[in-house]
């Protein structure tokens, strides 16, 4: 069993202009000392087509963490247009924070973001090129998808035989399923719950 | 009978594959399949039994839900006293859970219920060996071991006292193990797999007992579980999963030669699970029929991949009821209630089912009296005398008020307990207020407040803040009450202290810790290389030790090095970091070359200040920050100070202040007598004997006890508190051609020293007296403030071994006499007494000689042998004999008092050691008969008692007296404990004749009676002793 268990994350700053950057409060409870760091991770999927645009936001060490319930708050930049399909700007998307325990994952959390403008008018005729001043962000906070992995918790001593609780930065889409993604996602509010099952 | 399926017991429609209802019956967990994990969840009972429950919505259904198994849960299973769920699952893991007090409601991060937790169970621990599957699990009687088995064709047998030890992996099957159970009476497991056998295996020595393949052989492995269950009177085990003429049953396996003559028959598919009902019956007695006695019978309940279930009286031919069509899948679990007339019953389906009988239907069943009767004819031992699950002996009238009162009061206690767990898990803790702030508070300003600081590879690195200790009861040494830390607090405690006088020099972050310059002591600048330097453990010891009495400083830097933890166990442990004890534990773990790769800079960045912080001390830390600044992170060079390190090994070696500070010899620390002797020399831990082995077996016909080599010079450190240093230097100074030799002393600081004409050959101190033996055979002794309290005491022969405790003197000298001296009375308790007689047999000789704190002389041979000369009989006793087969035998575990992890602790317990553990180990239910073993625990514990007499270790004396006294109330020896309280009481009536002695050992003996009487009381059976004993004791006190 995992020696961390989230407890919660807290999405703080939502909804929030898009350039704001993303802050998560995270609880967590370790069930004793833990000699290494935890690394945390916040990615953004730009684009659900290629992971080749996901963008890893920003990377932070924990530590020393001791036994007992612990939090901190994660606040990263926002993503940078720049690295984002223009026809994915609006839209759909997800952010996933990962906690690595030397090396290894063992928690993905999933979120799924709407980026939109608040202006009716841009709404109804949004720009060709997007215009991230005016886009809003808003993530799914009260729907989160957790997926954790089981990781060898002794440290870097032996790694486990199975390769897939590797850090997935690189490559993260080979654990979703690409078809969730693949067409343009209804506006969030009309997102039944359990369209979520299917991170 | 009534048939009940509450729908809402489901695991949203994923398999159940087990359930289990706890033993007091308000509760019950089941086991399946979760989302995309393994699931556990506990149920309250009250909604199924009763229906008003059910419609009311303040009574919650579900208490908690578990999702912390990986993959699906195949077992779930209570521990006897229902403080424990023991949980095993597809992802290999055994998960030992423990209701968790003070935390609130919660909902599990993530899951899509929104449902709260109103209980919290936490994981206690994880068992893992196991490299496949674990398909079953099962607590032993009275919850000493815990079994697992697994499709990696094992049983692994866990200590669940002591989590996660591992006491034996079982190994013969050659298939996939699905079930497991204890024989009732505790001599026996037994296992069923798909290799097409039943093993039975003995728990003495966990050997194989009997391998029953016949009923099997025309078996498939296509049953999920093969749960096999044992008859509560221990005579009959059955099978899951058997054949007989092609057809499936439950194979009935007769305890009695392991016979297979009888099957439950007629499932028309696998029986899956077998399970007997935890009472034994007897038939009604019908109004107005003849009460003729008849046989006593068990009820057993089958279930079956035919999706049906049969309910079995061993009294009758054909099954009591069948219940067909229940569910729509297998059936995969049952559980009885302890009263024996409710069952649930689970099935692949996600349902559960709960049948209800009555007393009509099943008989009367037999009380725990009634049981224990049975048990006791038939193995020659009660099993549930010492259950606390139901009030023993029910059948019993409570005679008089007294024992009444003091029965409710035990059992109020027991429920208040229950009810600090209850009560503080009703408050949530994560709204209160910690230090004026309330949560709310804190989030608001986590993020400002939060320390951030750079790794050396420029990374950002939080310090998460912590909001909750974690109590894991008793397998953390948590403390409930310790006040979580702020962060505001924090930061003005997380920068460095380097002074001394605290509240100064706030150092915020790394690259300013260059600019500060300590001015480093000479003589630990001239230290250092030696101590950082990955160096062999003896020298740096060695180096650390002599530097350390040279600045009559000590190293206590394990304390202070990581803020949280530091700061978390000055809440804990405030009174303990008393100098001196971190000391021995810094000294010798602190130093160890480090192969793990550390954050040096981060973690030496957050050493906090600590009032006792010395200078040297902070002085060498900063030392090690300049030489260590430069490092990466990560990188591996094995470092002296590294925070986590420490801290951890400190946590592993944290001397319990009671512990470490045994009554006897808690004064001299560690001797070094010479360089090849050192390897003998046991530190701190072994509180401070001196041992002196022996190169050579010396010849029989001249005993003559090796004397330890002569030195430049040494050090030592003879007591802890107060710390005295000993340092000896030898032909230091030659004045006008004579060599003279130096023996110096500190003293909490305060030095003295003295010239001794001879060189020291050996020395040794208590905190009241300083003994030094010199080359001429010189004994001379100091007190602590350095003034000599007798003349040279001239020795017969060169001294072997010298001790000192208290004010009292041994030495033990090369031609192998013993003398013991009370300083303070100025006379010799033991003379020149010859250990010829202990000594006899050639391969024999002293490993070990010890001084208690009262003055008695204790000899350790290598033969196991531990004798002391006892001076009023002027005879040599033996008080611990590590051969005895007695040790091994005893069996008195039960008898233990429950919270004693550190046991007792004395010079008995120091001379026994580690044996005495392996004795509890095999010692338990073991082959012998029940008799036999139980003369032989008796045999043990008196000797004991009479050991810890002799050795006049008082704390002992109880610590034993109270074992023993439980031991005699569990085995009903009213004789011995009458004897045994008549003599703690003494004359009620005092009169000039009487010889009776109000104290032994300096404990009141009436004291001691009025603890030995609860025990008593707690067998209602000795309710007259303890109401005789009890008022003869309030006379006495009315006086």
């Amino acid at each position: 069993m995992a020696k961390v268990q989230v407890h919660n994350v807290a999405v703080l700053d939502n909804p929030s202009p898009f350039g704001n950057p993303f802050q998560f409060e995270i609880t967590f409870e370790c069930m004793e000392d833990l000699p290494e760091d935890l690394e945390w991770k916040i990615i953004y999927v730009g684009s659900a087509e290629s992971e080749e645009y996901d963008q890893v936001l920003d990377s932070v060490l924990v530590g020393p963490v001791p036994a007992g319930k612990n939090m901190f708050v994660f606040q990263a930049d926002a993503p940078n247009p720049d690295l984002i399909p223009e026809s994915d700007a609006v839209g759909v998307t997800i952010v996933l924070i990962t906690c690595t325990y030397c090396g290894q994952v063992f928690i993905r959390i999933g979120y799924y973001v709407n980026n939109e403008y608040t202006d009716p008018e841009l709404r109804e005729n949004p720009p060709l090129k997007p215009d991230y001043s005016k886009l809003h962000r808003n993530i799914l906070a009260s729907n989160p998808r957790v997926t954790r992995f089981q990781i060898n918790w002794e440290g870097l001593a032996e790694k486990m035989e199975n390769n897939e609780n590797l850090d997935p930065s690189p490559n993260i889409s080979g654990m979703l399923l690409p078809d969730c993604l693949a067409g343009k996602m209804p506006p969030l509010g009309l997102i039944p719950d359990n369209s979520m099952d299917c991170i | 009978m009534k048939l009940l399926k509450p729908s809402w017991v489901s695991h949203n429609g994923k398999p159940i594959f087990s359930v289990d209802i706890h033993p007091d019956g308000t509760k019950f967990a089941t086991g399946g399949q979760g989302e995309d994990s393994g699931k556990v969840m506990i149920w309250n009972m009250a909604p199924v039994l009763r229906e008003e429950d059910e419609k009311n919505d303040n009574v919650p259904k579900m208490l908690c839900q578990m999702d912390n198994h990986l993959a699906c849960v195949n077992c779930v299973r209570w521990s006897n006293n229902g403080l424990y769920l023991a949980s095993g699952g597809d992802d290999k893991l055994v998960m030992v859970w423990k209701r968790a007090a003070f935390i609130g409601p919660s909902t599990v991060f993530g899951s899509s219920s929104k449902l709260a937790n109103v209980e919290q169970w936490r994981c206690v621990t994880i068992l893992r060996n196991h490299t496949g599957d674990v398909m079953d699990v099962a607590w032993s009687p009275h919850d000493v071991w815990l079994a697992s088995c697994s499709v990696d064709n094992t049983i692994v047998i866990w200590n669940a006292r002591k989590f996660p030890e591992m006491v034996m992996c079982l190994r013969g099957h050659t298939g996939l193990v699905k079930g497991l159970t204890w024989d009732p009476v505790g001599k026996y497991i037994a296992s069923q797999a798909d290799d097409h056998s039943l093993k039975v295996w003995r728990t003495v020595d966990w050997q194989m007992e009997a391998n029953i393949t016949k009923p099997f052989s025309e078996c498939g492995g296509t049953t999920h579980v093969l749960r096999l269950s044992w008859s509560p009177d221990g005579q009959y085990l059955v099978s899951a999963h058997a054949m007989n003429n092609s057809g499936p049953t439950a194979q009935i396996v007769e305890r009695d030669g392991w016979k297979t003559n009888m099957d439950f028959v007629g499932h028309r598919k696998a029986v899956t699970v077998v399970k007997f009902n935890p009472k034994i019956f007897k038939k009604k007695q019908k109004n107005g029929s003849s009460p003729k006695p008849s046989c006593p019978y068990c009820c057993c309940a089958v279930g079956s991949k035919d999706r049906s279930l049969s309910v079995w009286l061993t009294s009758l031919k054909r099954p009591l009821v069948v219940i067909h069509d229940l569910f729509d899948k297998s059936i995969m679990d049952i559980s009885w209630t302890l009263t024996g007339l409710g069952m649930l019953v689970c099935s692949m389906d996600g349902t559960v089912a709960y049948l209800d009988f009555s007393l009509d239907e099943l008989g009367d069943p037999l009380s725990e009296e009634e049981k224990n009767t049975i048990h006791q004819n038939i193995y020659g031992k009660s099993l549930a005398i010492t259950s606390t699950q139901e009030p023993q002996l029910a059948t019993t009238i409570i005679e008089n008020p007294e024992m009444l009162k003091y029965q409710q009061e035990r059992q109020s206690s027991a429920q208040n307990n229950c009810r600090v767990a209850g009560a503080d898990s009703t408050a949530p803790k994560l709204n209160s207020v910690m230090n004026g702030e309330s949560l709310e508070d804190i989030r608001k300003n986590l993020l400002k407040k939060q320390v951030e600081t750079r790794t050396a590879d420029g990374r950002r690195r939080i310090t998460p803040l912590c909001i909750a200790q974690l109590d894991t009861g008793d397998f953390s040494p948590a403390l409930f009450n310790s006040v979580p830390i702020l962060p505001s607090s924090l930061s003005n405690q997380l920068p460095p202290q380097l002074s001394t006088d605290s509240s100064s020099g706030q150092v915020a972050a790394a690259p300013s810790l260059g600019g500060l310059r300590p001015n480093l002591d000479p003589t630990l600048a001239r230290r250092r290389p030696a101590n950082a330097a990955p160096k062999g453990l003896e020298d740096t010891k060695d180096q650390v030790l002599s530097s350390s009495v040279k600045s009559g400083l000590l190293l206590t830097s394990a304390s202070k090095i990581e803020p949280m933890k530091a700061l978390d166990s000055r809440f804990t442990e405030r009174s303990k970091t008393t100098p001196g004890v971190p000391a021995a534990i810094s000294s010798t773990a602190g130093l160890l070359p480090l192969d793990r790769p550390k954050d040096v800079v981060t973690s030496v960045l957050k050493d906090v200040k600590a009032k006792e912080d010395t200078s040297s001390d902070s002085e060498d830390k900063m030392a090690t920050i300049n030489k260590n600044l430069a490092l990466c992170k990560r990188k591996p060079e094995p470092l002296m100070m590294d925070g986590a390190e420490v801290v951890e090994k400190r946590k592993k070696g944290r001397p319990r202040k009671d512990k470490m500070a045994p009554p006897i010899m808690s004064q001299s620390f560690t001797q070094i007598i010479s360089p090849p002797e050192r390897e003998s020399i046991r530190p701190a831990a072994a509180a401070a004997a001196v041992v002196v082995t022996v190169p050579a077996p010396a010849p029989a016909a001249v005993l003559k006890l090796p004397t330890p080599s002569l030195q430049k010079a040494f050090s030592m450190q003879v007591s802890m508190e107060p710390a005295v240093f000993l340092e000896v230097e030898n032909e230091v100074t030659s004045a006008a051609g004579s060599r003279l030799s130096q023996l110096r002393c500190s003293r909490d600081g305060r030095e003295w020293n003295t010239l001794l004409p001879s060189s020291v050959v050996a020395a040794a101190g208590s905190s009241d007296v300083l003994v030094v033996a010199c080359q001429d055979r010189m004994l001379s002794m100091f007190s602590s403030c350095g003034r000599r309290l007798l003349p040279s005491i001239q020795l017969a022969s060169p001294v072997s071994a010298l001790n000192c405790s208290a004010h009292f003197v041994m030495a033990l000298t090369a031609g192998a006499t013993l003398s013991v001296w009370d300083v303070h009375k100025q006379k010799a308790l033991v003379k020149n007494e010859s250990l010829t007689t202990i000594l006899s047999g050639s391969e024999v000789h002293v490993s070990q000689s010890l001084l208690t704190q009262q003055g008695v002389p204790v000899i350790g041979l290598s033969n196991g042998k531990s004798f002391c000369f006892s001076s009023s009989l002027e005879t040599w006793t033996l008080i611990a004999d590590r051969g005895d087969c007695l040790v091994q035998w005893a069996d008195f575990r039960s008898c233990l008092p429950t919270q004693d992890a550190s046991g007792s602790s004395g010079p008995l317990a120091t001379l026994q050691g580690r044996n005495l553990n392996a004795g509890r180990m095999a010692s338990r239910l073991s082959a012998a008969p029940h008799h036999l073993q139980q003369s032989m625990t008796l045999a043990f514990l008196e000797n004991q008692l009479a050991a810890a007499l002799t050795l006049q270790s008082a704390p002992e004396y109880r610590y034993w007296l109270l074992i023993y006294t439980r031991f005699l109330v569990n085995e009903g020896s009213e004789f011995r404990l009458r004897e045994l309280c008549k003599e703690l009481l003494g004359p009620v009536h005092k009169s000039a004749a009487t010889a009776w002695e109000a104290t032994t050992l300096g404990l009141l003996k009436r004291e001691l009676l009025r603890e030995v009487l609860p025990v008593i009381g707690e067998n209602l059976r000795f309710q007259r002793l303890f109401t005789e004993y009890q008022d003869q004791l309030e006379q006495l006190r009315n006086k």
